[in-house]
């Protein structure tokens, strides 16, 4: 498809400074009418902020923003959706106890005499769904729907709502990968019906397979627009980060030791539901060795963390760390007798987000002697030791350690965390989700450093959505499926196709139960 | 660009947001005093133009002269009250302010407030003094204040913390459950004010001797004189806080070691918030309740301490209070709460938390009272028309976040033109 110079979007040498920081310096991005320009970048390199600024919840200090190539000001969120700017966000923005069609028409109600005409809208709302190929059941509740689900609704809310641009922020972090190929699939078609997209992203693989053209970023600078026609994945790569990454880990067998971790006929209760989410499990992690959990998510992954980190209450089994009985024990009792833990979600639990990187550090460890003396914090060795994990593990930030978390890219925020807990030393590291939504330098930084644990005798339980992690990054995996063990895989000897059966529930093992 | 920094500071611009709400309170006062001066006829634009000078600067009022204007000059008597009446705001302001760091909202105050006069004033009233010494029984009375406090306080803290009740609704459901208990417990008391015939309802002030006589065989309660012919088995009362020579300092007022008590308190809760992993760990837990509980710090237990401390500096503002000497307890408190405890949400939002600024906040607050106290005594207005300030300053309180991002655009604004 010919797309010629017709630019819907032009965004000419945006420059956006925050104290300490220079977000996006220089930014110019053309987006032509039809076509899904992906825009690729790390985490903190600018990506976010660039689209704060086209959605007007940033004001540029220098540059100028182009609509059908007229200059506009963009100066609040309802300046883009005047525009015809819609976005869909990594988190999704829907009310949950409302039904797929109210969240659908929220905002943008058509009313008469104050009643909402929810005949029209259904039937708007089912022509679009027709026309684009979104299924979603309009009367279900969000909070009963698929993470993939909530997504085609976010999309039909954009439909709806006449927008031309269409963003998709990191839009595959949280899909399956089925729902990952039918987005890809839906994309094109928007952009076949004339929708222009902007697709942000640092999978380089979906950017291949899907974009027109794309747009590289790095540390807040404009490296180039390329066509994806003619370039390739480690091209990209090499713009993105500067060097040249390694994208498979390097790792020497496994020399696995003692038990570290043993889990007897583990069951966990869910939050949500009457029943058990963890339906018992059986297994051990030795000294030594990467085990990987392995599922799609939803099957018990979380509350299995939760379970092994004291987070929920197990309703029945048995954990033993290093031969000692926590199964009941508080949290701090296990994270003293030998766990650490990367946990799934890095806002809700990872960190304080009001606290500043030096005081997220010491999360765990600030009534350790060497951080207080009589119940005073040692600021000054509390300072050393933040400099110190900043430097070894290169946490980028504005103001270094007296930087608010909530300030730093997610990137950064990972880095953090797995610096803390890397640097726990405990026998036991529990990694759950390490690398979400984190570019393709900091995934092989993180890689590389679980390997290390690994090769310095310690027992990794690694908890992962992604296929190739799995493959990558294990010694031995274990699918879960609906609350249970279904199968112990050898990663050498199996595929992703193998893998995919079990995770879908079509293959199952009879494992002996905890081999010693 | 020092100066740029400077004016670039959280700090900076948290205390400027809070001084443009005190101002645009004064403004509103002084609006409303003007409405009412001009809609009525005896009092005119003379009499509005007095009540503006006195809203601003009551606290400097010394009467009027010969000619019939309003002369000012330093008044100790004023000064003296407004740190008296400061102390226990300082204390309630302590309270809330606590509880918002570590993410509560503590509305439980003026009951907390309550169970503070009552155990202070039941210990001072009740113990012989005749052999303890009165600083004994004072700083017992203050201990055993705090203790009632800590525990209404905890109360709430309980609810939430095991049945994850509201901390709001709970603690307003206390507050009115302690004014009942409160007047229960002094109506069936033998603290109430006999002695003095017009002062029905009222408690024994603390400095009130009292002597527990036998007389002609039967054992009565008399006052600092003791009849002929009666045999005194113990003397109460007779208590009050030490003045420390402020009474010299500011004479005719009631001025007393409190205030400065309730300073060192607050240097104390500051240390506490900022410098130990005790403050750390209240603090994480207000931040984030979750993240607290991954790291293993006790969320629960933190919640319950959390209010306990709140209650106890709530209690101990009564007690600096009631057992000053010179004031006396209304006991019928069954249909309102003590001002004192509300008083504590605004003067801790005022100072944004911040425990050193709640002695500001606190001593702007009570100098809000004495001016409208003089409002009263010198014109003919109504002393309410600083409550009027108060109540737009609480509302101007919570847009100040609005109007610290102002303060920063209106500097960058000014940056740029250059």
């Amino acid at each position: 498809m010919d797309h010629g110079n017709d630019y819907v979007i032009e965004m000419l040498h945006i420059t956006k400074e925050f104290p300490g920081i220079i977000a996006n310096d220089d930014i110019t991005l053309q987006l032509r009418r039809g076509e899904i320009h992906a825009l690729l970048g790390e985490n903190g390199a600018g990506k976010s902020t660039l689209m704060s600024v086209l959605f007007g919840l940033y004001q540029p200090e220098k540059g100028e923003i182009r609509k059908d190539g007229k200059p506009v000001r963009i100066t609040n969120p309802n300046d883009a959706t005047a525009l015809h700017i819609g976005m869909v966000h990594q988190h999704f923005k829907l009310i949950e106890v409302f039904t797929v069609l109210d969240n659908i028409i929220l905002g943008a109600e058509d009313t008469k005499l104050g009643f909402v005409q929810r005949k029209q809208a259904r039937q708007k709302v089912e022509e679009l769904s027709k026309r684009y190929g979104l299924a979603v059941d309009l009367d279900a509740k969000v909070e009963d729907i698929t993470v993939g689900m909530q997504q085609r609704v976010e999309i039909l809310k954009m439909l709806y709502r006449e927008n031309e641009i269409l963003i998709f922020d990191e839009p595959t972090a949280v899909l399956t990968p089925q729902e990952i190929v039918e987005l890809m699939h839906i994309m094109k078609g928007l952009s076949r019906e004339g929708k222009s997209i902007l697709f942000i992203s640092h999978k380089l693989n979906e950017i291949m397979e899907v974009s027109d053209r794309v747009t590289v970023l790095r540390k807040g600078r404009y490296i180039g627009t390329v066509n994806t026609a003619e370039t390739t994945a480690p091209e990209l790569s090499r713009m993105m980060v500067g060097h040249d990454v390694q994208l498979v880990v390097d790792k020497a067998p496994a020399q696995p030791g003692k038990t570290v971790l043993k889990v007897t006929d583990l069951h966990v209760p869910s939050r949500l539901y009457k029943h058990d989410a963890v339906k018992g499990v059986s297994f051990s992690v030795r000294k030594g060795e990467i085990v990987c959990i392995a599922g799609i998510d939803g099957n018990g992954q979380t509350e299995l963390v939760f379970g092994l980190s004291g987070l929920e209450k197990c309703s029945g089994g048995k954990i033993e760390l290093e031969g000692e009985d926590v199964t009941h024990a508080p949290i701090r009792r296990r994270s003293e007798t030998g766990m650490s833990h990367i946990p799934e979600d890095r806002h809700k639990h990872g960190l304080v987000l009001d606290y500043t990187l030096e005081q997220n550090l010491v999360l765990q460890s600030f009534e350790e002697p060497r951080f207080q003396h009589m119940g005073f914090i040692r600021f000054g060795e509390v300072r050393k030791y933040a400099e110190r994990l900043i430097e070894e593990y290169d946490v980028r930030s504005g103001q270094g350690p007296v930087t608010l978390a909530r300030s730093m890219s997610g990137g950064n925020q990972q880095k953090a965390i797995v610096a803390r807990e890397i640097d726990r030393d405990m026998p036991l590291m529990l990694a759950v989700q390490p690398t979400r939504g984190l570019d393709v330098g900091a995934i092989e930084n993180i890689h590389r450093q679980i390997v290390a644990q690994r090769d310095a005798g310690k027992a990794v339980l690694l908890v992962s959505l992604e296929l190739d992690e799995v493959m990558n990054l294990s010694d031995r995996i274990l699918v879960m499926y609906e609350g249970e063990i279904v199968g112990e895989l050898d990663p050498k000897q199996t595929t992703v196709e193998e893998l995919g059966l079990y995770m879908a529930g079509a293959k199952r093992q009879q494992r002996k139960e905890a081999q010693a | 660009m020092r100066k740029s920094s400077f004016w670039n500071k959280a700090g900076t611009r948290s205390v400027l947001a809070s001084l443009a709400a005190i101002l645009i309170g004064m403004l509103t006062g002084g609006l409303v005093i003007l409405i009412v001066g001009l809609s009525n006829p005896s009092l005119g634009l003379k009499g509005a133009w007095e009540g503006i000078r006195l809203v601003v600067g009551g606290l400097f009022a010394t009467g009027r002269n010969a000619g019939g204007s309003l002369t000012f000059g330093f008044n100790t008597t004023s000064f003296g009250n407004m740190l008296f009446r400061a102390a226990p705001l300082i204390m309630t302001g302590l309270s809330v302010a606590l509880g918002n760091k570590a993410g509560l909202f503590n509305i439980g105050a003026p009951g907390q407030y309550l169970a503070g006069t009552v155990g202070s004033l039941y210990v001072a009233l009740s113990l012989p003094t005749s052999t303890l010494p009165a600083w004994l029984v004072w700083l017992l009375a203050l201990l055993c204040g705090m203790l009632c406090g800590a525990v209404w306080g905890a109360v709430p803290g309980m609810l939430k913390a095991f049945l994850n009740i509201n901390e709001v609704l709970a603690c307003i459901m206390t507050n009115w459950i302690a004014a009942n208990l409160t007047t229960w417990f002094f109506d069936a008391s033998n603290l109430k004010n006999v002695l003095e015939g017009t002062k029905s309802g009222y408690i024994y002030k603390t400095s009130t001797v009292m002597h527990d006589v036998l007389m002609d065989g039967a054992r009565s309660t008399v006052g600092a004189v003791v009849p002929d012919g009666a045999e005194v088995i113990a003397a109460r009362g007779g208590v009050a806080t030490g003045k420390l020579g402020l009474d010299k300092l500011f004479s005719g007022s009631q001025v007393n070691g409190g205030i400065l008590l309730a300073i060192v308190i607050a240097i104390v809760i500051y240390i506490l918030l900022s410098k130990t992993t005790l403050g750390y760990q209240l603090k994480a837990c207000g931040a984030n309740r979750y993240a607290a509980r991954y790291a293993g710090i006790r969320d629960k237990r933190n919640i319950v301490l959390t209010m306990a401390i709140a209650g106890a500096l709530s209690a101990t503002g009564a007690a600096l209070y009631y057992l000053s000497g010179n004031t006396e307890f209304f006991w019928n408190t069954y249909q309102s709460l003590p001002a004192e405890g509300f008083n504590g949400i605004p003067v801790a939002l005022l100072a944004i938390n911040n425990p050193i600024g709640v002695i500001f906040s606190a001593t702007f607050m009570s100098m809000l009272q004495i001016c409208g106290q003089k409002l009263t005594e010198l014109t003919a207005f109504n002393e309410y028309i600083t409550n009027v300030i108060i109540a737009v300053i609480v509302y101007l309180s919570a847009f100040m976040l609005v109007i610290k991002t102002w303060i920063g655009k209106l500097r960058k604004g000014k940056a740029v033109n250059k």
